[in-house]
């Protein structure tokens, strides 16, 4: 029983090898951490500029206004739809600015720009958070990735891997051979396991820096083994019950771009969606974000659940391969 | 003509395929259902105060330029604050006003708003001390919408590049390939018939996604077109390179994922976040999607100015691409040949 496993393994590792996964896993560790470090935490957003028009010089000037020369000139820097301008003529002083179409955030740059002219000194808030601004990035968009890559590599790679064995019609030597069905699919979960744990580490310490990294990398890879599994047996039972692997790619796209966009946008820009709770990759991305960002909200719950779906998606995968023997004959 | 009626057939079987090819329409009708306000709220400013701190008429300023949620606690409002999934403010009450609590991780303009918060309180009254000329944005509310419409249409055009590499990619693994080197068949027709099916998918797919979520008439109608037809069939295009370029299924899906994100992701990060004429924005015009997105999301914000320039552009890749792969795959692929041996 041992021997057979440690051969399946065996020989899943040298399919591993031969279809260039690990290089394509390593090219996209390159590429995220390309991305990551030399354009996603260059990204600001500045705050909008002050234009101030004043002929007849009955405003005192301070450092968060510009001067402009002519009306026009005002008008042509609020055109930005950003900016906004101020025209003091001697009557009642005039706001102007392109609308932002909310009507709070109008008055908020309203009451903005007439603060700008004033020279206060504004007050400094009282901060409560850990992170700078360049580490929350990095958190964050590590997490991002580490997630996508997950949900898509783990998927695929094991479909992939099995729709290349029911070519070669492995599958069927598999059905009279004295080896379990069980070996047979942990060897290949196992394999996407270690090597999604091992992409996991990299991206972190890449990413976040060794002292950083490595504080949260227990957390992490926790939730990139759940992760990992859950995608690695959903990837087999597709691939087990769809005839080829054209249809899967297709699912495939489908996952990647319609499944996983509602999860960031809910996860990113903290819009409130009352079902979002139903969706189940939601839970796994927000325990990814906490697991990087040393919070945590999910409780054992969460993990029973976890842990039950695996052990449902496994006992669905030997099914479903019992049946794809059944069927080869 | 009699070769692609025999592909049609043979992707008539093929529900899953037409499944998606018609998700994209199903994600425009989703997008089309979102009220404007549920997006809006999105870019607004987020403010948190505590249950019982703050006067009601600190609450209703704070309410007048931007969303307010309370908290019952303190450490549930600084919790908020920290959740770096928003750029929440924690707005206080003390002696002289009020005072700001914020995670420090913020983008620029948040963190200047959070410190200039309780200035803007000491002078709220000053406001009607003036004019205000506000002029109405055009379809400004709808930015988000539209940018959403624009990336569904962009990923449907995509499902024809997938399409064909995946049919590429299948020919190539079941032998189908040396079927075809002996059937009564040019290289071109070849070509035209395989291109003919994802494009035929993409457009169809993008144009009942348009039809669903763009509302336009009269010369616009014809632009938009134009732009579909041209990037489904640069997409189409795309599919056979990657397909005659990949050994397996693996690699073809890796290069999609990478084709993809490199298709989908610059164009939109450059249009939000680079100024329109700069070098950057301009060499992104190197990617035929940036054409293809940048044009419908001129004609989604009602403008026309650029959009001829859009269109030449996607012609001249339409153009260049095509040449390129009917240069590249002039002989039938040789590689395979000897791989199989």
């Amino acid at each position: 029983m041992k021997k057979g496993l440690c051969a399946l393994i065996k020989k899943d590792f040298r399919l591993l090898l031969s279809s260039k996964f690990l290089l394509l896993a390593a090219g996209s560790l390159i590429l995220y951490s390309s991305y990551i470090n030399f354009v996603y935490i260059n990204i600001e957003q500045e705050n909008f500029s002050v234009y101030l028009y004043d002929p007849y010089h009955l405003q005192e000037r301070t450092s968060s206004v510009k001067s402009v020369g002519s009306r026009e000139e005002l008008e042509e820097k609020c055109s930005d739809g950003n900016s906004v301008g101020i025209h003091i003529s001697g009557k009642k002083p005039e706001i102007y600015m392109i609308s932002s179409g909310i009507k709070s955030i109008d008055d908020y740059r309203t009451a903005y720009a007439i603060s700008a002219l004033s020279p206060g000194h504004p007050q400094k808030s009282l901060i409560v958070g850990g992170n700078s601004k360049e580490m929350k990035m990095r958190r964050e968009i590590t997490a991002e990735f580490l997630f996508f890559e997950l949900s898509a590599v783990g998927f695929l790679g094991l479909a992939a891997m099995l729709f290349k064995e029911k070519q070669m019609g492995v599958v069927r030597v598999y059905g009279i051979m004295p080896v379990r069905k069980s070996s047979f699919i942990l060897s290949k979960a196992g394999l996407f396991l270690v090597s999604d744990l091992v992409f996991a580490a990299l991206l972190t310490l890449i990413n976040l820096g060794f002292s950083a990294g490595v504080s949260v990398l227990p957390g992490v890879l926790v939730q990139a083994g759940i992760l990992s599994l859950v995608m690695a047996f959903t990837g087999f039972i597709c691939a087990v019950v769809l005839p080829g692997f054209r249809q899967f790619s297709m699912l495939y796209l489908v996952l990647a771009v319609f499944i996983t966009t509602p999860v960031f946008l809910a996860g990113q820009t903290g819009i409130t969606w009352e079902w979002i709770k139903f969706h189940p990759m939601y839970h796994m991305f927000k325990a990814m974000k906490d697991a990087y960002f040393h919070t945590s909200s999910v409780g054992y719950s969460y993990y029973i659940t976890c842990g039950t779906a695996i052990i449902l998606l496994f006992l669905f995968a030997c099914r479903g391969l019992s049946c794809e023997m059944k069927r080869e004959g | 003509m009699k070769g692609l009626r025999y592909q049609l057939k043979n992707i008539r079987r093929d529900k899953m395929c037409i499944l998606t090819f018609l998700l994209p329409v199903i994600a425009g009708i989703a997008i089309n259902l979102l009220t404007g306000l549920s997006l809006s709220s999105v870019s607004e400013n987020t403010f948190g105060i505590v249950e019982n701190n703050l006067d009601a008429e600190t609450a209703q300023w704070l309410e007048s330029i931007g969303n307010v949620t309370m908290y019952e606690s303190k450490s549930d409002l600084e919790a908020a604050v920290i959740d770096p999934s928003t750029q929440m403010i924690g707005v206080l009450q003390n002696d002289n006003g009020i005072y700001t609590v914020r995670a420090g991780d913020e983008l620029k303009m948040y963190a200047e708003m959070g410190d200039i918060l309780p200035e803007l309180y000491q002078e709220r009254d000053k406001v009607r001390l003036y004019d205000r000329t506000i002029i109405p944005a055009d379809n400004n509310e709808e930015f988000l919408k539209s940018l959403l419409i624009v990336i569904t249409m962009v990923t449907a055009m995509f499902m024809g590049c997938t399409f064909n590499t995946m049919s590429i990619i299948s020919e190539k693994e079941e032998g189908i390939v040396f079927v075809n080197e002996v059937l009564p068949m040019t290289h071109t027709q070849y070509i035209i018939q395989k291109i003919a099916l994802g494009f035929l998918g993409a457009v169809m797919s993008t144009g009942i996604t348009a039809v669903i979520c763009i509302k336009t008439d009269g010369i616009q109608v014809l632009f938009l077109t134009l732009i579909i037809f041209l990037s489904s069939f640069i997409a189409s295009l795309a599919g056979l390179f990657i397909g005659s370029l990949s050994g397996g299924l693996m690699t073809g899906i890796m290069y999609i994922k990478i084709v993809m994100i490199a298709f989908i992701a610059p164009p939109v990060l450059i249009f939000l976040a680079v100024p329109q004429g700069s070098i950057l924005y301009n060499l992104s015009y190197i990617l035929p999607s940036s054409a293809a997105f940048y044009g419908l999301m001129e004609l989604l914000g009602g403008q026309q100015q650029r959009l001829m320039v859009n269109l030449i552009i996607l012609l001249i890749h339409c153009i260049l691409w095509f040449f390129l792969y009917a240069a590249v795959s002039v002989k039938p692929p040789e590689k395979i040949k000897r791989g199989r041996i």
